[in-house]
């Protein structure tokens, strides 16, 4: 029953509601009727006493909130990390941060101080939690979902191409290569009309933003062949 | 009854054709960004904020008003239709409404949500329009001690008590505060954590953050689900029209939900989340124990009309109620209103009391344009609520490159900078991490915005005393809010420990039957 409903709420994690739904859409709603009169002694009996319990169950069963879900495996360990870098970080500040030598008490380095040293805190925090889930064995609780990194780095690749080229090549050309890039980190393969899409976006937005709120995008090399 | 005639001096300002023409836009741009998943009226407002620069500022808050309500019917049209709530807030929507989705009820669910966000947010405005003059009479008593203690209460609230877990949104604060610590010290002059860069010594824009943080890291957390993305093409939609049985049983939870919505909205901090969930709870009791007394089976967990009427409304009357600290003290309590704050400063104003004194015609105009905006949204989504569901059968490849060149042109066009859009790179990135770890991400923007806030504050109080910290705890409304956070923290621990034993409680029952 438990491995069922870690299953279950794995699946709901990661989002194949939309199958469901599609399941729902093809069912006329009467047929659901029959199971309507079936479930609701179930129903009435937990909103007995144990109300509260219930309530929370329930919550649970229909969106796990991942905010709640306990990170397991190697990569646990990233967001601790994570804070502890932004803690260091602060406190660095107490190095490179120069006051003026007439600055009221308490200067500019206290306050990042002591966030500093709050968020080095939570680090460990973070830590003890973590040790004490792998603690209770790789049962007590689902894998975190996987990632796949092809179309995430395909995604920030894009960006920083595109952040380094708007400039030289101009909006037009730039916002054009973006949308093409993204859409087929997203799957798209009909590269043909993607790049019609893409570049109709992209004037889209040139004509929108120049004409329109007379604000500048940068015209590029488009600009030096068509002056 | 003098702020009913400044309301209708704003009423004659927001009617003007221009304006209602933006009133319009902003509904119907609002309503697009909203619907698309994991975007909500926070998301809308930020990018739209370039396209304002070069409007006044009166059309551009109409704008804004807009903008506000339709994302925030957006995200209840993804809650319901896809289970993917664009915010925090419309989580609760979801529970009750997507069942209703999938019982081919969609449609019904949309026209309760509209109607209950229709009367909770012109009920929610009324709510404002009266109390923000009594909160500024009560912010004029405020030093910067108190203002200090505010923020700190803020604070607790939106890391502690909204997160899932108390410990995650602390981080995400913290996380939010170095952030906003970018730059010149505002205070002493000194450069921090700029990295030797020139360019980082303006900060860190709290359009990049938001967009970074939101926009860009909402693509690559959806690009990194791979095949596991929800597909958003398997929707069955239709026309909203209810039924007088469904009419009768949203009546109750829209008049609920709204009182709920309007107790809570005001209170710094407390965030739309909790009077949503607390209306959802009340109409499950309510619906069992009709019940039990004969009435009308419980439909709860099956798609129960009443478990979206009444979230639906509690979330539209507090979002409006969220306005009053805003407005009248200047403190953004959540992320909409973080970068309604941000779009203030834009035009060089500072929410607060002083506001009301000098650009009293300004706020009045925000207001009456929220009345109008909720109208708007009524005529606007009542009918057409299925086609916005057709948005979503855009392809997604093209649906998210969209997403991400609206981004970059938002960075791009806070300062015609491309370093702008390496930040946000950056933050994007930071972000996916959080998004992937479910860490909230709203603290971290809250932290952003009103970091410097409390930072200021401190100083300025421990400058007066020259040192004596005392001064933090000098009067009554300082110990007060103080004494609220305290609570606060004990009402979470203890919430937090009774959720756990309910889990394992939970746990055991289920074993039983095997054993």
């Amino acid at each position: 029953m438990m491995s069922e409903r870690t299953a279950e709420s794995a699946e709901a994690a990661s989002g194949t509601g939309a199958e469901d739904a599609a399941a729902g859409a093809g069912v006329p709603a009467p047929a659901a009727a029959p199971e309507d009169s079936a479930g609701s002694p179930d129903a009435a009996q937990a909103a007995g006493p144990a109300e509260e319990a219930a309530e929370e169950t329930a919550e649970e069963a229909a969106a796990p909130d991942p905010e709640t879900t306990p990170w397991t495996g190697r990569s646990a360990w990233v967001f601790p990390g994570v804070t502890a870098a932004f803690g260091l970080l602060a406190l660095s500040g107490l190095a490179t941060i120069e006051p003026p030598p007439h600055a009221t008490p308490p200067g500019p380095t206290v306050f990042p101080a002591v966030v500093g040293v709050l968020l080095l805190v939570l680090s460990a925090c973070m830590a003890v939690v973590n040790v004490r889930v792998a603690r209770r064995g790789p049962s007590a609780a689902p894998p975190m979902p996987p990632v796949a990194w092809r179309p995430v780095l395909i995604v920030l690749g894009a960006l920083a191409v595109a952040a380094a080229l708007l400039q030289a090549l101009g909006w037009l050309l730039t916002g054009a290569l973006l949308f093409w890039a993204v859409a087929y980190a997203f799957g798209a393969r009909d590269h043909l009309r993607d790049a019609v899409v893409a570049l109709a976006m992209s004037a889209a937005v040139q004509v929108g933003f120049s004409l329109g709120l007379g604000l500048p995008l940068p015209g590029g090399v488009l600009e030096l062949m068509f002056p | 009854m003098e702020s009913f005639s400044l309301l209708l001096g704003g009423f004659a300002d927001a009617l003007s054709p221009v304006n209602l023409m933006w009133a319009f836009l902003g509904v119907l741009l609002g309503t697009a960004v909203g619907v698309l998943p994991g975007m909500g009226s926070a998301m809308a407002v930020a990018l739209l904020l370039p396209v304002t620069f070069r409007m006044d500022a009166t059309s551009a808050f109409i704008l804004f008003a807009g903008v506000y309500y339709g994302g925030m019917f957006g995200g209840a049209t993804t809650s319901i239709l896809l289970n993917t709530p664009g915010q925090a807030s419309s989580i609760a929507t979801t529970y009750e409404g997507h069942k209703m989705a999938l019982g081919g009820r969609a449609a019904q669910a949309l026209g309760t949500a509209v109607i209950g966000s229709f009367i909770a947010s012109m009920v929610g405005t009324l709510v404002v329009a009266l109390f923000s003059p009594t909160m500024v009479a009560l912010a004029l008593q405020f030093g910067p001690g108190e203002y200090f203690a505010l923020t700190v209460f803020s604070f607790v609230a939106i890391a502690a008590v909204v997160s899932g877990s108390a410990l995650r949104g602390m981080a995400a604060l913290l996380i939010g505060l170095v952030i906003g610590m970018a730059g010149i010290d505002g205070q002493s002059g000194a450069a921090r954590f700029d990295f030797g860069l020139p360019v980082m010594l303006d900060g860190i824009d709290v359009i990049v953050v938001t967009v970074g943080l939101l926009a860009l890291a909402e693509v690559l957390y959806v690009a990194s689900r791979g095949d596991n993305a929800p597909d958003l093409k398997a929707i069955k939609t239709g026309t909203p029209w209810l039924k007088k049985r469904d009419l009768r049983r949203s009546a109750g939870p829209w008049a609920r939900g709204t009182a709920l919505g309007s107790l809570f909205g005001p209170i710094p901090g407390s965030g739309a989340e909790i009077p949503t969930f607390l209306s959802l709870g009340l109409e499950r009791k309510l619906a069992a124990r009709r019940e039990r007394r004969g009435g009308e089976k419980s439909e709860f967990g099956k798609g129960a009309i009443e478990g979206v009427a009444g979230p639906e409304a509690a979330n539209n009357s507090s979002a409006s109620g969220s306005l009053v600290p805003l407005l009248g003290l200047g403190l953004p309590t959540s992320a909409t209103a973080a970068i309604m704050l941000a779009a203030f400063q834009q035009y060089g104003l500072q929410p607060g009391p002083v506001l009301f004194e000098r650009n009293a015609d300004l706020v009045w105009t925000l207001l009456a344009s929220l009345f109008v905006g909720s109208v708007l949204l009524l005529v606007l989504n009542l009918p057409f609520a299925p086609l916005w569901a057709k948005l979503l059968k855009l392809p997604k490849p093209y649906l998210y490159a969209g997403i991400t060149v609206c981004s970059v042109l938002a960075v791009y066009a806070i300062n015609s900078s491309v370093a702008h859009l390496v930040m946000a790179i950056g933050i994007a990135v930071l972000g996916f991490g959080m998004r992937h770890f479910g860490v909230p991400v709203a603290p971290a923007l809250i932290g952003v915005v009103l970091g410097p806030i409390a930072e200021t504050e401190l100083r300025r109080a421990l400058a007066a005393s020259s040192g004596d910290p005392s001064i933090l705890v000098g009067s009554g409304i300082s110990i007060g809010l103080y004494a609220l956070v305290l609570a606060a923290a004990v009402f979470s621990a203890v919430s937090a420990v009774r959720r756990a034993r309910a889990r394992k409680a939970e746990t055991e029952t289920e074993k039983t039957p095997v054993a």
